[in-house]
């Protein structure tokens, strides 16, 4: 005799299964990639699918080489760096007084700020490159970085006024009353106030300017030296696409620190990712 | 005195603390907007510093004198209705599963939601080699004879190769807009549905889904975004090939300006797409919005 329990929960674990399955397939082609990685040469030719006979572990030693993987590393944090601090404090500041100061002045501050949101970045590329060229900014990694502050301003205030409509105004008086400047108040009483949306700031951005590909294609892909993880991959795959050894190697290395990233601070992408979409 | 000893010294806050980022948004986007504008209306190659004044000419290039913006355009149109339609049908049916009680639950919307995180440069790579090496090698294997299509050499299959690899890359967001939109739907509400007698599809499609015209009315606004936008997976997967069949239209005002040296034209194209996505993005909008306030 089967009983209700039992068959409920033999449905769920039918469900389970179902699920599970369902996952294995849909990552099995970054199973894929991996599995090819760390395949020697031959193998990787005669059969994609198989598992390698040893883990070859020299593509990577190779590839960390030749693609110069210590130093696009290090480009890519400069970038990313630069740019989300000028996106922060750029943008909690100016958000802060434009929440505070509720008048006309600071209305079409606010709207001239967050406009550029619905204005996709690819119909003002071509013009950007010009525009960047005579302020001295392509070609640069700090530049670049720098370029970043304008890309994310808009959001990112967009994302702290919402919150700043939560922080009560009692606050910033009493430090007022304490002889506090506006300044102060903020960097001391606010800014730390806005601490969890700070950390949705941070990684909608790192995520965003850590794998951008079109900026960076037009601005630093035309010398080794400023090219960033994804530029490089891209170039590198490019070379050696009939040696997929070590293309899956490069492209294992390129989105390997975001893979990380997302392991490490999964419940704070997804917290950020869906406030971000909420509130764009 | 001293009130308007304050309210000038607020005042002179006001433009010191927003300054940076109006400077900087109009630095980085507006003028470069303005000035695409202007770049539309001239005949230039990027590099002299003279753009010739042409008026309306390159508007008439792209529309009367040759078709092949206008395909570019109905290819990215396409591309978009299929690319909306699956995202948000598959990513609303994964959420469904992934927010029951299986206990695999959180691990497993971690798994969809990876190739999300990824380059999407690198997306294309990957399924480069998929439909090239993987397929010919599962042929090998099963005899099954879709695998040996030319999922990239043939102009029609290469479509399908396309929003198959947007909706897997982009599947996982989607999911978890969907995720976040069902969990915030209380639970008293369906079980007062199942007292009713609803079962769990009545239920689903009474209750469930008209509380969450929120969530829809994002991803809908999202994935109609991020499709008509799309650069990266292309340009990795078939680099608008074969035949020039999936060019999207930022990669063919890409190549019209940077390839081409077409700046004039690259920007009148440009002007043409921001227009077209305005107006989609806010046809969408108005009409999700009017169906959330019926609700």
């Amino acid at each position: 005799m089967i009983t209700r329990g039992q068959r409920t929960r033999l449905r769920w674990f039918l469900v389970e299964l179902f699920a599970l399955a369902l996952a294995v397939f849909y990552i099995y082609p970054v199973f894929l990639m991996v599995n090819n990685s760390l395949k020697p040469f031959r193998e990787g030719i005669m059969d994609v699918i198989a598992l390698p006979s040893r883990l070859a572990f020299e593509n990577y030693v190779q590839v960390v080489n030749r693609m110069n993987y210590g130093a696009l590393f290090m480009n890519n944090l400069i970038i990313t760096v630069v740019g989300i601090i000028g996106i922060v404090v750029f943008s909690s500041i100016a958000a802060y007084i434009i929440n505070r100061q509720r008048n006309r002045y600071t209305k079409i501050i606010h709207f001239l700020i967050i406009t550029p949101m619905l204005i996709p970045f690819q119909t003002f590329m071509i013009t950007l490159l010009k525009t960047m060229n005579t302020l001295g900014l392509s070609g640069s990694l700090v530049g670049l970085g720098i370029q970043y502050w304008g890309f994310g301003i808009p959001m990112a205030t967009f994302i702290y006024a919402n919150f700043m409509q939560t922080v009560p105004r009692e606050i910033d008086e009493s430090a007022f009353i304490d002889g506090a400047s506006t300044l102060q108040t903020f960097v001391r009483v606010i800014f730390p106030i806005l601490k969890p949306i700070t950390i949705t700031v941070i990684v909608l951005n790192v995520m965003w300017i850590w794998n951008d590909f079109l900026l960076p294609l037009l601005m630093v892909n035309s010398t080794e030296r400023t090219r960033t993880l994804v530029l490089s991959a891209y170039t590198f795959v490019g070379q050696f696409n009939t040696q997929w050894h070590y293309a899956m190697t490069a492209m294992v290395l390129a989105v390997a620190p975001s893979v990380v990233f997302f392991v490490l601070l999964q419940k704070h992408i997804v917290k950020g990712v869906i406030a971000g979409a909420v509130k764009g | 005195m001293v009130t308007m000893k304050r309210s000038t010294k607020g005042k002179l806050e006001m433009v010191l603390f927003t300054l940076p980022a109006v400077i900087l948004v109009t630095m980085m986007i507006y003028i470069p907007f303005i000035s695409s504008g202007y770049y539309s209306l001239t005949e230039w190659n990027g590099i002299s510093s003279v753009a010739t004044f042409v008026g309306l000419e390159n508007f008439k290039t792209i529309f009367l004198k040759s078709s092949q913006f206008t395909n570019v355009l109905i290819f990215t149109g396409k591309y978009t209705a299929l690319f909306v339609l699956f995202s948000n049908v598959l990513a609303l049916a994964l959420a469904v599963l992934l927010v029951t009680k299986i206990k695999t639950a959180n691990f497993l919307r971690g798994v969809f939601f990876v190739p999300y995180i990824m380059s999407m440069t690198i997306v294309g790579f990957i399924w480069k080699f998929i439909f090239s090496s993987g397929f010919a090698r599962l042929y090998q294997i099963t005899g099954w004879a879709f695998l040996n299509w030319s999922w990239l050499g043939n102009a029609n299959l290469a479509f399908y190769s396309v929003v198959l690899v947007g909706v897997w890359q982009q599947l996982g967001f989607y999911m978890v807009l969907y995720i976040a939109g069902l969990q915030s739907i209380p639970g008293d509400v369906l079980e007062a549905a199942t007292v009713d007698g609803a079962g769990s599809l009545r239920r689903f499609f009474s209750v469930t889904l008209p509380l969450l015209a929120p969530s829809i009315t994002i991803c809908l606004f999202m994935s109609l975004t991020n499709a008509l936008k799309m650069f990266d997976i292309v340009l990795a997967l078939t680099q608008g090939g074969p035949g020039g069949s999936t060019y999207t239209a930022t990669l063919d005002i890409y190549r019209e300006a940077f390839q081409r040296n077409n700046f004039g034209l690259g920007s009148a194209k440009a002007v043409v797409f921001f227009f077209i996505v305005l107006v989609l993005t806010q046809l969408v909008l108005w009409i999700s919005r009017r169906k959330e306030v019926d609700l």
